[in-house]
């Protein structure tokens, strides 16, 4: 993936929220407010599916073992009115991704923003209605 | 088990392809049909008579499978020796492995030759074709317009063109992860698919399918097989394959506050003066939104809009009618999210409120119906929410769920197509509503012009969905009129009056821009690819694990 390609890329997240709301479900039954996450890996993969798209990051611990997030993102139809493509999103990809952790207590969580180490963000298309604009 | 559960249905409709089967070679059958631009007309209900679902080669019976003769051209499907192999592991495993096990979609050609019936509609650059099996719809391209790349779809991309009268489609872009038949018999996603549909009279429609994937067959071959028109049908009905696997199992369970009670019901009537009741104030509508550039298939951003001039026209058919045909992306309003005026609430986003009627913004609930909804808001009630489930999210929801929807008028009918994977078809030709007792998802509509207004009736619903995630109610006796008013020729003013005088004092109406784009539908694999539900059960179990533990100390 090129530079250009990739600057693209950004340039077009940033314009997703408009078209974001494509929630299938409620995400406040799924997802607990009361369990805020900010957690930094590596794409391990991204799952290209619909109506929302998941973004698995392997997470280093306290104890220094690999745990792998999965990340609930927008849909990738969205993303691919967009001009994204399902290779966007390389493995290996250093991520920050804030948002909330799953209910029923599994490494799974909303996200609402996601941000390359140089602090550009790459709007994931959750419905989410603090994700940033 | 979908098909098992087809087996006794499609062996019942071979039975009845014997008994028509002398009709088939009747002189007086009429000749082909012809559309206004002088096409073979392929609209109409139909299905073939085979067992090529259950298996393409030859085959003996088994349990809950009918015995059936080969329609490939050879007899045999060629495969590569690696592929043959995990053909024959496919199909030990087939009661685990066979996607249509999970009720996911059967990708093309396999949902051509299910022992369901399937309706084909008509346009000049459209044909597209409903299922009855989960509300599944293809839409056939006549337009000449190059499908998206670097997308793939469970019911792949479908390019068709002319060649005489035999309509020949260009089938790419699957994904690997359906199956042709209960056999085990697989593909990559490299496959290709040629399908050629020619009328040989004004019932039968010869098909044909060549099927090609370097990766699984040693050459192409091609499957053949008559498509009959069902005379007696007038429409496709509906069988729901998830809902109903998970109805039989116990996963989706019944509302008796909400479900049709069954045929024994006494109707419930909606009051006489609630009609009058039922007309909107004037309102206004949202701002249309700048046109969006771009569409499927585009490799880089969308280009900045264009600045518009004025909004084009209304279009028009040849009879003078509103020409509504598009694709159009409602501004639903945050509608999916309650249909009052509301403000964000941790994960749920706010809305505008849509309801225009009563003038206040509120729906005119009963005091029953309050309690519901608010039950319905706790987190561990947000699995009972039918579309967290992937079904289809009934009327009106489906409009501002939110997901686009492309609308078609072949003749007779409007046709709305959602790219959440479910369709509406209206009838416009007078037809009465089903029998009080055949109660459906989506429910029956009928509809009508009244000026350039289209009026759509829609009644006999289960009563099984919700208005959305928030839990707002709507049961079995709801009857909803809409109203598609076109204002210029990129947009419509959606209007759905609702009576249900089970959960409400009185009707109420909401309204909605739907804004025309120039884009195409994708696929929603919602069910495909659900991984939510089963963290919200979680939350169910556990939820109802306390309150057991509870009751019990």
């Amino acid at each position: 993936m090129g530079r250009v390609r990739f600057t693209g890329l950004v340039a077009a997240l940033a314009g997703l929220m408009a078209m974001s709301a494509t929630a299938h479900h409620s995400f406040s039954a799924e997802y607990d407010s009361n369990k805020p996450l900010k957690l930094t890996g590596q794409v391990v993969e991204m799952k290209w599916s619909n109506p929302h798209a998941w973004i698995y990051l392997n997470v280093k611990g306290k104890d220094g073992k690999l745990v792998k997030w999965a990340w609930e993102t927008g849909g990738a139809n969205a993303l691919f009115r967009r001009g994204w493509r399902k290779e966007d999103l390389p493995a290996g990809t250093v991520l920050t991704v804030d948002g909330y952790q799953a209910r029923n207590g599994s490494m799974t969580a909303n996200a609402t923003s996601i941000t390359f180490p140089d602090g550009r963000r790459l709007f994931a298309g959750s419905s989410n209605p603090n994700a940033p604009k | 088990m979908p098909l098992r559960r087809a087996a006794s249905f499609a062996a019942w409709s071979l039975v009845a392809a014997l008994v028509a089967s002398g009709c088939s070679r009747n002189p007086s059958t009429p000749a082909v049909p012809r559309t206004a631009d002088g096409k073979p007309n392929l609209q109409g209900v139909w299905q073939v008579r085979n067992t090529a679902a259950f298996g393409l080669e030859d085959h003996v019976a088994r349990d809950g499978m009918p015995a059936g003769r080969s329609v490939i051209e050879g007899r045999t499907i060629p495969y590569l020796p690696e592929a043959a192999a995990q053909r024959l592991q496919n199909a030990a495993n087939q009661k685990t492995a066979d996607p249509l096990e999970k009720c996911y979609m059967p990708g093309v050609p396999r949902i051509m030759y299910m022992p369901f019936p399937f309706h084909i509609y008509q346009t000049p650059e459209h044909i597209a074709i409903t299922f009855e099996w989960s509300q599944v719809h293809r839409t056939i391209y006549t337009n000449g317009v190059p499908g998206p790349e670097g997308i793939e779809f469970w019911m792949g991309d479908s390019r068709g063109r002319w060649e005489g009268d035999t309509l020949v489609v260009n089938v790419t872009d699957h994904n690997d992860r359906t199956w042709l038949d209960t056999t085990g018999t697989f593909h990559s996603a490299a496959l290709h698919v040629v399908e050629r549909y020619t009328m040989t009279d004004a019932d039968t429609i010869q098909y044909e399918a060549t099927i090609e994937d370097p990766k699984v067959f040693s050459r192409p071959w091609k499957i053949s097989m008559p498509i009959y028109r069902h005379r007696d049908r007038d429409r496709i009905l509906e069988f729901q394959c998830q809902a109903e696997l998970e109805e039989a199992n116990g996963d989706f369970e019944r509302d008796p506050k909400t479900w049709y009670p069954g045929p024994s019901a006494k109707p419930v009537e909606i009051p006489a003066d609630w009609a009058s009741m039922s007309a909107p104030p004037s309102f206004d509508l949202p701002e249309a939104p700048a046109p969006a550039g771009g569409r499927p298939g585009q490799t880089a951003p969308p280009e900045p809009a264009k600045p518009s001039g004025p909004p084009p026209p209304i279009r028009r058919m040849a009879d003078g009618k509103p020409d509504l045909q598009g694709y159009y992306m409602p501004d639903g309003g945050g509608g999916n999210y309650g249909l009052g005026k509301h403000a964000q609430d941790f994960l749920t986003p706010g809305g505008r409120g849509i309801i225009v009627d009563p003038s206040d913004g509120t729906l005119p609930m009963q005091p029953w119906a309050q309690a519901e909804v608010a039950s319905r808001q706790h987190p561990e009630r947000g699995y009972d929410d039918p579309t967290a489930h992937c079904f289809v999210a009934g009327v009106p929801r489906s409009t501002y769920v939110p997901s686009p929807l492309q609308i078609l008028q072949p003749p007779g009918y409007l046709v709305i197509l959602h790219e959440r994977m479910s369709w509406r078809s209206i009838p416009l030709d007078g037809r009465p509503h089903l029998p009080d007792e055949m109660r459906l998802w989506q429910g029956d509509s009928v509809g009508r012009w009244d000026g350039d207004t289209l009026v759509v009736e829609t009644t006999n619903f289960n009563g099984k969905t919700w208005l959305n995630e928030v839990g707002e109610i709507v049961s079995h006796a709801q009857r909803v009129i809409e109203r598609f008013t076109p204002i210029n020729g990129d947009r419509i003013n959606y209007q759905a009056t609702v009576s249900d005088p089970l959960v409400y004092t009185r009707p109420w109406t909401i309204a909605l821009p739907l804004n025309r784009q120039k884009d195409e539908l994708l696929e929603v694999a919602c069910h495909e690819d659900n991984q939510d539900l089963q963290h919200m059960k979680d939350v169910r179990d556990a939820a109802r694990a306390k309150a057991r533990s509870n009751s019990t100390r």
